[in-house]
């Protein structure tokens, strides 16, 4: 569904991507792991464009991502996005944030969109926050609301670029139980994340990545029980001795 | 020392200068708000020819006088073989100046909202046009709202560069109750209410705007 064929990517001289390969089937969890700086979200936000690779193929449900002439917001219609800082419109209240983009890019009427995001709202569990504006809610609820928002659209894929990471702790779990039931039902899921419990429970596979590289590929068990490489090992034993 | 006979002895020379003034100053804005939000996106959009002119345009214009401007359209037009008369040089000229200063306004307010709004809302695939008129503009007036109306309360009294290309405007016939009467303080004090009028409006008026806008956010 997709897949990444020697993708690199450059910042002027310096190289963010090296010799990216990866295929992502439908229906799978695939969580990417690694240090801050080693190109896990600029990999997760070239999937929908938001960033450009340099070199290599990259195909989102058999269209090349990297083709100048592909249909930008058609593809992006079927890839939903939930971004660290939620990025909610925080001049439109929850309902508007969900239905603006079915409105707009996908020319749903006004009642079928209001209608789908109660349907996600009540999903997510915040339905009574329909009317409240961004600012009034939670950080948990915000990014209950920007899941809602994303799966509105009904995609296909979702992508996750560090959803919980500015959650205050006791929010990440409201979050991370949304994002659960999407995968038990079957989304295909990118998601960028520190959550190794997420990793290790939901994950169908475990990217580590680290300057840039794909480091290694496996799945979660055999990831955090027996890491192949020196440099994920590490990265595992801070992580889980701090 | 301020003689009231002035203002009532002239007091046609004053109502015809202020709806000049108020003429020009509408006419500059509209004209400097067009052209200005142009200009912003201009500079934007990423396109670089596009970007080159704006940034070229907001970095001469600003950087010259007003006067030199309005002079320009006053003596330098006519070599070309166009003559436009003071009120419509100085206009033209206020409207030019102007712009440069509401651009970078405009684009001040766009900038600061948030890179994240953009990207959400071309990765839920509304284009570019859909995404900054239904989430970055939105958001951007309530930032533009304070400076924009600087700029206007400033073309306004900017507007009194009309009267060195004869421009009929408020200024111009105060010089003329001046030099009518001899009075010069009283003729330039009741200039100065008039203007009052028009400014402190409209200071007020976006106090008010600027307040209920912070409400709603």
């Amino acid at each position: 569904m997709i897949t990444f064929h020697e993708v690199n990517k450059f910042y002027g001289n310096f190289q963010v991507l090296t010799g990216i390969n990866l295929h992502v089937k439908p229906g799978e969890v695939v969580v990417v792991l690694g240090p801050s700086g080693s190109g896990k979200s600029t990999m997760l936000r070239c999937i929908n464009r938001l960033e450009e690779t340099s070199s290599g193929q990259l195909t989102v449900n058999g269209v090349r991502v990297d083709d100048r002439k592909t249909d930008l917001n058609k593809l992006r219609r079927n890839i939903g996005m939930v971004f660290q800082h939620f990025n909610l419109y925080p001049h439109k209240k929850v309902i508007d944030n969900i239905t603006l983009a079915p409105i707009k890019a996908l020319g749903v009427s006004k009642s079928e969109a209001h209608q789908t995001a109660m349907h996600y709202l009540e999903k997510v569990g915040i339905a009574d926050k329909a009317q409240s504006y961004p600012s009034q809610l939670s950080g948990g609820q915000q990014q209950r609301v920007a899941i809602a928002r994303g799966l509105a659209m009904k995609p296909q894929i979702m992508l996750f670029d560090e959803p919980t990471s500015a959650l205050d702790p006791e929010m990440v779990g409201e979050v991370l139980d949304v994002m659960k039931t999407l995968a038990r039902e079957g989304m295909t899921m990118v998601v960028v994340t520190h959550e190794m419990g997420f990793a290790r429970e939901v994950a169908d596979r475990v990217v580590f990545m680290d300057q840039g590289k794909i480091i290694e590929e496996a799945p979660p068990e055999q990831f955090f029980s027996a890491p192949r490489e020196e440099r994920a090992q590490l990265f595992l034993s801070r992580l889980l001795n701090h | 020392m301020i003689d009231f006979s002035i203002l009532v002895n002239y007091f046609p020379y004053y109502i015809e200068g202020f709806l000049n003034t108020i003429l020009a100053s509408v006419l500059a804005l509209i004209g400097s708000f067009v052209l200005g939000s142009i200009l912003a996106v201009f500079r934007i959009t990423g396109v670089k020819p596009l970007q080159w002119i704006g940034t070229a345009y907001v970095e001469f214009v600003r950087n010259i006088p007003l006067l030199l401007i309005v002079f320009f359209f006053w003596y330098a037009l006519p070599t070309f073989g166009m003559r436009l008369d003071g009120f419509q040089a100085g206009t033209v000229g206020l409207t030019i100046y102007t712009a440069a200063f509401i651009a970078e306004a405009i684009r001040a307010g766009i900038l600061s909202v948030p890179k994240g709004q953009m990207e959400a809302a071309r990765s839920s695939g509304m284009t570019y046009v859909q995404a900054m008129l239904h989430v970055v503009l939105p958001q951007a007036i309530k930032l533009v709202i304070p400076p924009l109306s600087n700029q206007f309360i400033n073309l306004i009294k900017n507007s009194s560069v009309l009267t060195v290309v004869a421009g009929l405007d408020l200024m111009y016939f105060a010089d003329k109750v001046n030099g009518d009467s001899y009075a010069t303080v009283s003729a330039y004090v009741f200039a100065g209410l008039f203007y009052l009028v028009l400014t402190l409006p409209m200071s007020y008026g976006s106090h008010v705007l600027e307040r209920r806008l912070a409400k709603s956010s």
